[in-house]
């Protein structure tokens, strides 16, 4: 059985940063649009139509949506992995490219994104290769980060010996361990069973809550963005846009408990309807 | 187990079958063939101990100039397929010129270029290297350009310079596909070293010895060279194939 080991592991998030009292804003997406024109000479399709969204500085918010609505496609184009048609972000008032750049984010696919040539050990180093990181920190931070996701024993084993969910998870121990300043995560639980995604959930909740990293957060589940949320961005298709924003205030730190509350369902509730509709 | 007898045991026993029914000459009463159409193996056997040693420098004579011209080939493929995915505008082209020597037969390109070079090494060489160019390039550029997806995001998002995205993904991706081409080039190589034998001037080799003993009527020796041909490459198949294992062993091909 594989160990969830809660404790000693928040640490990694941790780096200090001079504005993080602050609560200014973080990212700014003004006007953003992103047309994908059709390479067999089709319609082009619209992924994005006019998104304005401001999010601030250590903010949790998870962009929810029906699939094909462009979540993705948003966090592409945060990530400087795409470029809008029109419109404009702004992250910390600089362009995303030279946060990207300074390697300040840290990514987590929608699917692994494994490098099957590496073990699990060095596909969790790899980031830090990257920042030329020194060899003795690297070795314990895939250490510290491979418990936290439970697959401490994989990892000398290759990523094709693993199961889906554990490479997902493979790829969330990755992210995390360069300490990212901003996470952006593309349903990262969703191949993952009820028991380890409301672990991980916890888990991301206590390093989040301790670090105060902004976090955009990728779901089609609403329970799971209520929960780890403090706004919930609600995209809907055809052309994807910001069909509602709703702040969740429950109260932190939250636990399994919070989802049996009254107000967890009034929220589950009052985002289905925004849904409806659409 | 299943897999074994059917991969090893199945084969093998046809062989052993073929082998004894030629030796019992009923291949020469199926096909009216006389013996010295087809000398059984025993006899060849038996010339080849004969003349061991003239048959081994005669080998190593061909196998010297298939592996230079290999290596040689394999390396300008492989640089091609480099300089094809980094600048891929004129590089391209490049590639598909390469690709296109893949579509000359040997027979018409050996007796051409074997006027090029005044050695039997340097003809063979070259026939060789034009020969292992294309597989190379055409596999390697395959194996360096198709990523899976977000494979390149991934370095992207770290701001990964060219060179990193070239070492740390775009090579070990490639690896399998260099393994395929070798394994394409290996026979190819010894072939087009013996085509190269036929058509030259040269005294030496496997080639030259297939010739010169069957046009001289000595069957049996000229068998001899064909088994020596025929266990030169499955040696170096095989030793290709145990190198790829400890290489590759990740490899959806190696499980
Ligand atoms: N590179 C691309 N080229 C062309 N069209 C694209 C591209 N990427 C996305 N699209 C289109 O943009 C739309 C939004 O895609 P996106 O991947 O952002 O959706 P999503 O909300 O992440 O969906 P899912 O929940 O299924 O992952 C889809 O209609 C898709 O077909
Ligand atoms: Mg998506």
């Amino acid at each position: 059985m594989e160990a969830f080991n809660y404790t000693d592991t928040t640490e990694f998030m941790e780096r200090d940063f001079s504005n993080s009292k602050e609560t200014g804003t973080e990212i700014k997406i003004e006007n953003v649009s992103m047309v994908f024109p059709d390479k067999n000479g089709g319609e082009p399709v619209t992924a994005l139509q006019n998104v304005n969204l401001e999010i601030k500085q250590g903010e949790f918010i998870s962009l929810l949506g029906p699939s094909g609505c462009g979540k993705t496609t948003l966090l592409r184009l945060i990530a400087d992995l795409l470029q809008p048609t029109s419109g404009n972000i702004t992250v910390r008032g600089e362009t995303p490219r030279d946060v990207r750049l300074k390697k300040k984010y840290g990514i987590v696919f929608q699917n692994p994104v494994l490098y099957d040539w590496r073990t699990i050990r060095r596909n969790v180093c790899m980031p830090m290769e990257l920042m030329g990181m020194k060899k003795s920190e690297r070795t314990a931070r895939v250490t510290k980060m491979l418990e936290l996701v439970g697959l401490l024993d994989f990892g000398k084993h290759y990523p094709y010996e693993l199961s889906g969910g554990m490479q997902q998870r493979v790829g969330i121990a990755r992210a995390l361990a360069i300490k990212p300043e901003i996470l952006l995560m593309d349903e990262p639980f969703s191949a993952l069973d009820e028991f380890t995604r409301e672990k991980l959930q916890i888990d991301l909740l206590r390093i989040w809550n301790k670090t105060n990293k902004t976090v955009i957060f990728v779901t089609h589940n609403i329970s799971e963005a209520v929960f780890l949320s403090d706004r919930v961005v609600v995209l809907s298709p055809h052309p994807g846009r910001v069909s509602a924003v709703v702040d969740i205030d429950l109260p932190r730190p939250r636990d399994m408990e919070c989802r049996q509350t009254p107000e967890f369902f009034d929220y589950m509730t009052k985002i289905r309807n925004s849904f409806e509709g659409v | 187990m299943k897999d074994k007898i059917k991969n090893i045991v199945l084969p093998a026993s046809f062989g052993i079958l073929m082998i004894a029914l030629w030796e019992g000459r009923m291949i020469h009463k199926l096909l009216g063939f006389k013996p010295f159409q087809l000398p059984i193996p025993s006899e060849i056997i038996k010339t080849l101990s004969k003349n061991f040693n003239k048959a081994i420098i005669d080998t190593l004579t061909t196998v010297n100039g298939a592996l230079v011209g290999l290596v040689i080939g394999c390396i300008i493929g492989f640089l091609v397929a480099v300089i094809a995915t980094q600048f891929p505008k004129w590089g391209y082209t490049g590639l598909t010129v390469i690709a296109t020597f893949n579509a000359i037969p040997i027979v018409a390109l050996s007796p051409i270029m074997n006027r090029w070079f005044e050695s039997g090494f340097g003809q063979k060489v070259g026939v060789v290297t034009v020969v292992c160019m294309g597989a190379m390039a055409i596999n390697s550029y395959r194996g360096l350009n198709d990523l899976k997806p977000f494979a390149r995001d991934l370095m992207q998002s770290y701001a990964a310079s060219e060179k990193e995205v070239f070492f740390k993904l775009r090579l070990p991706n490639c690896l399998p596909s260099i393994f395929t081409a070798i394994k394409i080039n290996v026979p190819a190589a010894l072939m087009a070293a013996m085509i190269s034998e036929y058509f030259a001037a040269s005294t030496s080799g496997l080639g030259f010895g297939v010739k010169d003993n069957l046009r001289k009527g000595m069957m049996a020796m000229g068998w001899s060279y064909i088994v020596m041909a025929s266990l030169v490459g499955i040696i170096l198949y095989l030793f290709i194939i145990v190198v790829e294992r400890r290489a590759i062993k990740w490899h959806a091909s190696q499980r």
